[in-house]
């Protein structure tokens, strides 16, 4: 019962919303108004992230109070974006036809709602059922809410060819709606297509940047290569023939809100720690797969977060997904890493990372963590040797009577003769 | 009075019992605080070559705060040459962003959660019938044998790997050297 309500509270944190982000780990009573200042910094939540590093996107969120009515417009330009970027794509001109689009929806004079938010403020709405947006150029957003005040809350995008289009540096390579939930935009069978063919195949999906400067330490251009990222992706260029010769998905695989799809997963192998970390419940069942973690409805099967875990290459130049926009750095590691106002500390399976506030982007690994011990339970192959750090070794050492052994921060007594994980004996905090 | 003095003896025989009992112990403790003044505050990854293989391998997988951070770890570090020693363009492919997995997964699995010295893990092998199991920080085991005086940790792929030089304690665990890298096995 203990390991279930553990494991629910373990999962708990982890798929918390991001609204809960602040500044952890700090010496306590920093107080409240540190929590507000850190509410609109970003604090590792990726929607006041999107805030703070989007920079003009924020601003254009919030200017929506000033809004105009003209969804004519709205309408037209949508429709011309929509065109530049489905061109030979009989799927999404279905889509299209079926009003499963906005492009749909305009045209037809169904009634949809635009919102256009321009760089001077200005907000053109028409009316309808959907909603959507159109932030300068060609990021199309479809609008989850707009609330009293004006501020305009995105939802996911459109379909996938639109997720990615325009997106660079500044909100994780997606847009702010995505950017929310925080996975990267393009499916992985779809990114990989773009290995060998020209840099402008990636560009068409979403706008490249160089580098962050915090990236360019570890894949840094030369003679042979240069880097690109955007979309979610990094591309490495290969200068000899300018075709894209590799990728690393910047995060996540997955789309939230849409079915899960078989490829995304490998049925032979899970993680050692993910059924306690991912219990299905009657509303949240969870898959795994080459590295990540889906939290689907049980019901529809839609996807609703994606996690990432380390041991399948999540780590250093990824983005943190904005369910971790809370301080959740195990209690023996706290005071060694505080949140600050460069980084902040996230723990996930595996590891715990530090992550810019800048960029979400993951800028080292400060600590590898083992799936833990229990107590109560037997103690898990492997610990057969004694392992306690040498500053408790005078006092914590094996007897006859009592076993000791160290994990993640925790020294544990184990009975010798049932090897049953006995008790917690020390923190080392 | 006799009370006293009763009660004087028998605190002397605790005592007396409990210091037989740690005899063996008290050793142990002996040599941790030492290896506690010895290591000072040099981190395991002070103590690597920075420009070794190793360490940059480490540091290409953003590991390199992990072994300068608070620990501690057993780290199980090759040598060059041990890495030269794998198939051709392993290094050069673990250096590349996609495979980033695999290389994040080769790490790991050349670390221990805790300080096991040399010593504990030839306990653990006495203990265990000649052979003992080391969970590593990917979660993955190693086994751990004699071979004369030598420790060899056998690896998930079946290789071999000696203890050359090992218990270079520092602030934030141990490291071994050893003379093969350390390969798990397949997890797909």
């Amino acid at each position: 019962m203990m390991k279930w309500m553990l494991a629910a509270g373990a999962a708990a944190l982890a798929m918390s919303a991001p609204s809960a982000a602040e500044r952890g780990g700090g010496k306590g009573q920093k107080g409240q108004s540190d929590q507000a200042q850190k509410s609109d910094r970003g604090g590792g939540g990726q929607k006041s992230h999107a805030q703070r590093s989007g920079g003009d996107q924020g601003r254009q969120m919030r200017s929506v109070q000033d809004d105009n009515r003209g969804g004519g417009r709205g309408g037209d330009k949508v429709r011309m974006s929509n065109r530049d970027n489905n061109r030979g794509s009989d799927r999404v001109r279905l889509e299209n036809r079926q009003g499963d689009n906005h492009q749909g929806n305009q045209g037809r004079g169904h009634n949809a709602q635009i919102v256009r938010v321009d760089r001077d403020g200005d907000v053109i709405r028409g009316h309808g059922e959907g909603k959507f947006a159109r932030i300068e150029g060609d990021r199309i957003f479809r609008v989850r809410d707009v609330d009293r005040r004006g501020v305009v809350r995105f939802r996911d995008v459109d379909r996938d060819d639109l997720f990615v289009r325009q997106l660079g540096y500044g909100v994780g390579g997606c847009p702010p709606g995505l950017a929310k939930k925080a996975v990267a935009c393009m499916p992985p069978g779809q990114a990989a297509k773009l290995v060998g063919q020209p840099l402008i195949a990636a560009t068409r999906l979403g706008a490249l940047d160089s580098l962050p400067l915090s990236m360019r330490s570890l894949f840094y251009d030369n003679d042979d290569y240069y880097y690109r990222w955007g979309g979610g992706y990094m591309y490495r260029v290969d200068r000899n023939d300018g075709l894209i010769s590799s990728m690393l998905p910047l995060f996540g695989a997955a789309l939230l809100g849409q079915p899960l799809q078989p490829q995304y997963l490998n049925s032979y192998y899970r993680p050692s720690y993910f059924n306690a970390f991912y219990p299905n419940s009657p509303y949240d069942c969870y898959r795994y797969g080459y590295g990540y973690v889906y939290e689907t409805d049980c019901m529809t099967g839609m996807v609703e977060d994606v996690i990432p875990t380390y041991d399948n290459g999540y780590g250093i130049g990824q983005l943190m997904p904005s369910s971790y926009g809370y301080y959740n750095v195990p209690f023996a590691y706290r005071s060694y890493f505080n949140d600050d106002d460069d980084y902040y500390y996230r723990y996930a399976p595996g590891s715990i990372y530090r992550v810019d506030r800048d960029t979400s982007l993951v800028s080292a690994v400060v600590a590898l963590l083992t799936n833990g011990l229990s107590v109560g339970q037997p103690l898990p192959i492997g610990y057969s040797a004694y392992n306690v750090p040498l500053a408790y070794r005078s006092t914590y050492y094996d007897t006859p009577d009592a076993w000791y052994r160290y994990d993640n921060g925790y020294i544990y007594a184990v009975d010798p003769d049932t090897r049953m994980v006995r008790s917690v004996e020390y923190v080392i905090v | 009075m006799t009370r006293n003095v009763l009660g004087i003896a028998l605190a002397m025989g605790l005592i007396a019992v409990s210091g037989c009992n740690q005899n063996d112990q008290s050793a142990t403790a002996a040599k941790g605080a030492a290896a506690v003044k010895e290591a000072g505050d040099k981190t395991i990854a002070a103590s690597l070559d920075q420009k070794g293989r190793f360490f940059t391998l480490a540091k290409a997988a953003g590991l390199d705060a992990t072994l300068a951070g608070p620990g501690p770890y057993t780290v199980f570090v090759a040598d060059d040459a041990a890495f030269d020693k794998l198939p051709a363009g392993t290094l050069d492919n673990w250096m590349k962003p996609e495979a980033r997995p695999e290389l994040t997964r080769t790490l790991s699995y050349q670390m221990l959660p805790g300080t096991v010295l040399a010593e504990d893990i030839g306990k653990a092998i006495d203990n265990g019938n000649g052979k003992a199991e080391l969970v590593t920080m990917g979660g993955q085991t190693l086994t751990a044998t004699r071979e004369g005086d030598k420790i060899v940790l056998t690896d998930g792929s079946g290789g071999k790997a000696t203890i050359a030089k090992a218990d270079e304690t520092l602030a934030n665990g141990v490291v071994h050297r050893v003379d093969a890298v350390l390969v798990p096995g397949k997890t797909t």
